[in-house]
């Protein structure tokens, strides 16, 4: 036995896999190997240590679930009502084409004609962030249907100050009367300080049961915050949506209309897809949840695509009904969900002196949490970082200097900015290593930067990464792709690909994926989705592909001749690329075989009958 | 892990709360617990745990008794923590209201023990299968069922979380290698 076979071996014997005669064979062995007597040690150990844990602080769940159906079951909600049973297969398959077309009718999958117009949208909403260099907005913001004891309709009166580049004042008070409790929430955001006062001490997260059914503030103030920081950051989707729109495809046109006295150009796209408009205007105030298939007009100013006005229905989707009982809501389809409308705005006017102050003052108040991102201005003087001898035009030096956390290497941070749009360069020297330098997520894809080597941008292609040899480097921001490979490329820096016991170590081409497993389906360019990250684990591929805002999807395809029983009762039958497949609500998971290969394609913000439509544009890669 | 009576979980598909009750007393130190590890936080584990029962009551009625009751509720589990990691990166950049705060009281600050570090730097599939297997107990099989990957695939996965983990915790490493993600 060699080691490498007895590492796996030891691995193997430790979860009761290993067959008697390779359990001889590895004693053997380990009575000779000193390395693998170490790895077989530490196999027991992380055992020990994870398995005998102390069982105390458990949280009750019972509890508080219990309490949530009881309400629930006050609200009229049937658990025992099932609308979706297992149906025969040519059924369902009729079921899913009248998905597809209610959806092409509902929210645009392709079926109403493409117009000009909309079709410019997703391009222009891009370019324009480079126009916008101040706004001031009042709007109304409303929800219904809320879940929960509290009222079920809840509205506000918001308004909204922008300076470009990062300095945000965000108001939203709530209407009082009967049930309304005139609550307000405040976000202050002004280059390196970032401040919010938040209605409730509770997280938004969908279908939370924990939150105080009493109104509570909280206040988090952070100083010495990094240009553009993850940690704290800007709702700039709301001064303009490219978040929403940079990977779009061709939404269904509005038309065009007068909102605020502003002529506006509307599109129909998904919830999914303004997933992070939706969470910048409901900062700090907790909306209710939202079905990601349902649909949503949105009206753009015609000339600086400014978010004017949002309205999102309740749509008609069949995985709809088991999503609204596991939230705990009841929406008539067509009922308004959300809805937000400018009453007056200002494009590239004044804004008010003091507009962006951070309250504060006289030391933390009750419940106010201070933190410190530790960024210093290195004041003009070099960062230490690459040089970036390539930048967008019109792009202008903003903020650069240093981050050190204690325990976490230095960073050297440089950003540039051109109005809304934004870039920023981080690197370091002592990057511990591990995965990517940058929070790229679990998938990634080569990317070929020319003379500058490999480089890997993250699935939603917002970040590129470098690991060169000494350096590690991330460029991120708000251009299109081929921007930030632009940049990337002109740092000075060769890109290598990372070492072998890194997490993005699996990743691969499209044509190395094809050689693992003959047969392999790849979404075809476009589409509205960014190219795949590929993953080859032995003969497993992986795709993660991200579209605009929150959507998204995972195709996983590895030999087999027929499907795993379903474990789940809540499958249906469905017609995939002319072949008989099935599709799981509560998994989001759409399954097939096609010559041998499992096919299966999956999301939590895509419904059927967008995953039917993605599975039929797959092609041999 | 124990299976539960096909009768308790055919009346509380019914929509018998208190059958529904003894299903989520026996599990829920389980699901817990694998959402904490999986995702790292225990206060994120306990709200993504309550959702997972919320799904779990609303999906009983579908549950067709051809899986293992446990593989099935893991899977519910799994699938909301690997959104909740997935989401994470994303909702990153969005404007979030503050989490809840931590409630107060001796025991509230978790002891990160370096077992917990170790299995944080993990990325997800590997973190996801080691704690289905050491944790659990789960044999491949059934983590390849809850996982939907295959049995080999499992075994891979074992083996490499286990050298990275050995690696990890060997003496010179020291703390690197996580929660510097910047």
């Amino acid at each position: 036995m060699i080691c490498d076979d007895a590492l796996a071996a030891v691995s193997e014997h430790a979860d009761g896999e290993l067959d008697a005669p390779g359990a001889d064979r590895l004693a053997a062995h380990l009575a000779g190997c000193a390395e693998c007597r170490d790895f077989d040690r530490h196999v027991r150990d992380l055992r020990a240590g994870l398995r005998f844990e102390p069982v105390t602080g458990a949280p009750d769940i019972a509890g508080p679930v219990l309490a949530r159906l009881r309400r629930d079951a006050g609200r009229q909600i049937d658990p025992a009502r099932r609308p979706e049973r297992r149906r025969p297969l040519v059924a369902a398959a009729v079921a899913a084409v009248a998905g597809l077309v209610a959806g092409a009718t509902f929210v645009g999958l392709g079926a109403t004609p493409p117009s000009p117009a909309a079709a410019g949208v997703p391009a222009r909403v891009v370019a324009a962030q480079g126009t916008v260099h101040s706004l001031d907005a009042d709007f109304r913001l409303s929800e219904d249907g809320r879940p929960g004891p509290g009222p079920e309709r809840r509205s506000f009166a918001g308004h909204l100050a922008y300076r470009a580049p990062e300095s945000l004042a965000l108001t939203l008070a709530e209407d009082g009367g009967a049930r309304g409790t005139g609550a307000a929430a405040r976000l202050v955001v002004d280059r390196d300080h970032w401040w919010q006062r938040t209605a409730r001490a509770c997280s938004p997260a969908a279908g939370l049961v924990r939150c105080p059914e009493v109104r509570a503030t909280a206040t988090r103030a952070v100083a010495d915050r990094a240009p553009f920081s993850d940690a704290s950051p800007v709702p700039l989707e709301l001064v303009t949506p490219v978040d929403s729109f940079a990977l779009a495809g061709t939404p269904v046109d509005l038309g065009t209309r007068t909102v605020a006295g502003r002529r506006a150009v509307g599109v129909r796209v998904t919830a999914a897809q303004v997933a992070p408009l939706l969470a910048g205007l409901g900062a700090g105030v907790d909306l209710r949840p939202v079905y990601p298939g349902d649909p949503a007009e949105l009206w753009l100013d015609d000339q600086y695509l400014v978010p004017l006005a949002l309205l999102v229905r309740a749509g008609d989707d069949p995985g709809r009904a088991p999503w609204a009982r596991s939230q705990g809501v009841a929406d008539r389809p067509g009922a308004a969900v959300v809805r937000f409308t400018v009453r007056a705005a200002t494009v590239n006017g004044p804004v008010a002196a003091g507009a962006f102050a951070v309250p504060g003052g006289a030391g933390p108040g009750a419940g106010e949490v201070r933190a410190d991102e530790g960024f210093r201005s290195t004041r003009g003087r070099p960062t230490g970082g690459p040089v970036a001898t390539y930048l967008p035009p019109g792009f202008r030096r903003y903020r650069a200097g240093t981050v050190a956390t204690p325990g976490g290497p230095g960073v050297a941070v440089q950003s540039w900015t051109d109005g809304r749009a934004w870039l920023t360069v981080r690197s370091t020297a002592d990057w511990p290593g591990g995965h990517l330098f940058g929070d790229l997520g679990g998938e990634v894809r080569p990317v070929d930067l020319g003379g500058a080597g490999r480089g890997y941008a993250g699935a939603d292609g917002r970040r590129v990464a470098l690991h060169g040899r000494g350096v590690d480097v991330v460029v991120e921001g708000s251009v299109p792709a081929a921007d930030l490979r632009a940049v990337a490329a002109g740092l000075g820096v060769r890109g290598e690909r990372v070492p072998a016991g890194w997490a993005e170590a699996a990743t691969a081409t499209r044509r190395a994926a094809a050689t693992a497993l003959p047969g392999l389906l790849v979404p075809r360019a476009g589409g509205g989705f960014a190219a795949p990250a590929v993953r080859v684990d032995e003969r497993t591929v992986s795709q993660v592909a991200s579209g605009a805002g929150d959507r998204g999807f995972v195709l996983v395809q590895a030999p087999a001749a027929h499907l795993p029983p379903p474990s789940d009762g809540d499958e249906v039958g469905v017609t995939v690329r002319g072949r008989p497949g099935r599709y799981s609500y509560g998994l989001g998971q759409l399954d097939w075989i096609e010559d041998g290969v499992a096919r299966s394609l999956r999301s939590g913000t895509l419904t059927l009958a967008d995953l039917v439509g993605v599975a039929d544009r797959l092609e041999r890669a | 892990m124990q299976e539960p009576d096909p009768a308790t979980i055919r009346a509380a598909a019914g929509g018998d709360l208190a059958a529904f009750e003894d299903l989520v007393r026996a599990y829920q130190q389980h699901v817990w617990r694998f959402l904490r590890r999986l995702v790292g936080d225990a206060t994120v584990a306990e709200d993504l745990a309550q959702e997972v029962f919320l799904r779990v009551f609303h999906r009983l009625p579908t549950y067709a008794f051809q899986a293992k009751f446990s593989t099935w509720l893991f899977q519910i589990a799994r699938n909301a923590g690997i959104d909740e990691l997935r989401s994470r990166q994303r909702r990153a950049r969005l404007l979030r209201a503050l989490p809840p705060a931590p409630p107060p009281g001796p025991g509230a600050a978790e002891a990160r023990t370096e077992i917990d570090a170790a299995l944080a730097a993990l990325p997800a599939d590997l973190r996801e299968t080691m704690v289905l297997i050491e944790v659990f107990g789960l044999p491949y099989a059934e983590a390849a069922a809850v996982m939907g990957v295959a049995v080999g695939t499992v075994k891979s996965r074992m083996f490499t979380a286990r050298r990275r983990t050995q690696a990890w915790a060997a003496p010179g490493e020291g703390e690197g290698g996580r929660g510097v993600a910047r």
